[in-house]
């Protein structure tokens, strides 16, 4: 427990410690700048969400499980794809939580007068962006969970076309 | 036989007032109790959905917010939402239909590397440290 609050406080140190006064009298005398830009961020990471948000959902519910239920019905063995889906949904849910948890974050940032607590409002900024990295992380993993999933459609086919005997 | 308990008649006859006064209270301000009970329970409702809302992640999804106004009519909304049947024979047909409309969608999801890049960097919304971006 102390060693938590000591690390705690001490990356509270260090990352106060890391602006000069020249940045924080930057940041106080750019505030109304920097918080335009962080509003269109804002604005244009939630379009993204959206717009994304949409293709990765029906990835899972409309093509993945579709696919994995059809295989079922048919008694064929479909526990790799199954499996797969599975990392897929786990993906999406974490992409979910990590997008809100970020865009909470940003918006604390923008609620932060700048011009008169820039220190506070550059903590606030830097958990911002971690929180977006997290983010495009995510995105990255649900990318890779697309490729694993067509690469055992393609395993699936080759153990089905030798049990058929297809050519 | 069994004894009955010794209740004082004062005690009684106050109760039995009290009782009486709020009973006549409640018929006489009706109205303005439904009215109470109305609002108190609206306002409960309320806080409810707006703590669901929140907690949800449907706030973040809903571009009609103040301050989104500019990209809600940006929505992608030509994603098609062709579905895949969960029923049907499963040939070396229906496998390539299906592979067909994954390799599509799949596509259009990994076309845009979303969220990557650095925007929040000190250097980009130029407050950062000079001598550091000097040295980079």
């Amino acid at each position: 427990m102390t060693a938590v609050l000591l690390s705690a406080f001490h990356f509270y140190n260090a990352s106060a410690a890391d602006l000069t006064d020249e940045q924080l009298a930057r940041i106080s005398a750019n505030c109304l700048t920097i918080k335009s830009s962080l509003n269109q961020l804002h604005a244009s990471d939630a379009l993204l969400r959206v717009n994304r948000g949409q293709i990765y959902e029906s990835m899972g519910t409309k093509l993945m499980d579709s696919f994995n239920s059809r295989l079922g019905s048919n008694s064929l063995d479909n526990k790799g794809l199954t499996a797969v889906t599975d990392s897929y949904q786990t993906a999406l849910t974490t992409f979910r939580n990590d997008y809100r948890t970020y865009e909470q974050q940003l918006a604390a940032t923008i609620r932060i007068d700048c011009s008169t607590q820039p220190a506070s409002f550059h903590d606030s900024l830097e958990n911002a962006r971690t929180k977006r990295e997290k983010v495009h992380t995510d995105v990255l993993r649900l990318h890779q969970y697309i490729d694993d999933y067509r690469s055992t459609v393609n395993d699936f086919m080759l153990n089905f076309d030798r049990v058929t005997g297809s050519n | 036989m069994e004894e009955q308990p010794i209740v004082p008649t004062v005690a009684v006859a106050t109760a039995a007032t009290t009782d009486r006064k709020f009973r006549g209270f409640r018929e006489e301000h009706r109205f303005l109790l439904l009215i109470i009970g109305t609002i108190i329970i609206a306002i409960t409702l309320v806080i409810v959905s707006l703590v669901i809302y929140n907690v949800s992640g449907s706030a973040q999804l809903d571009l009609s917010r103040p301050g989104y106004t500019s990209v809600s009519n940006k929505v992608d909304r030509s994603t098609e939402t062709t579905d895949y049947s969960s029923f049907g024979a499963v040939n070396k047909t229906t496998v390539k239909e299906f592979t067909t409309l994954y390799d599509e969608r799949a596509k259009k999801a990994k076309a845009v590397d979303a969220f990557n890049g650095d925007p929040l960097n000190p250097e980009i919304l130029e407050f950062g440290d000079p001598t550091t971006s000097a040295e980079q």
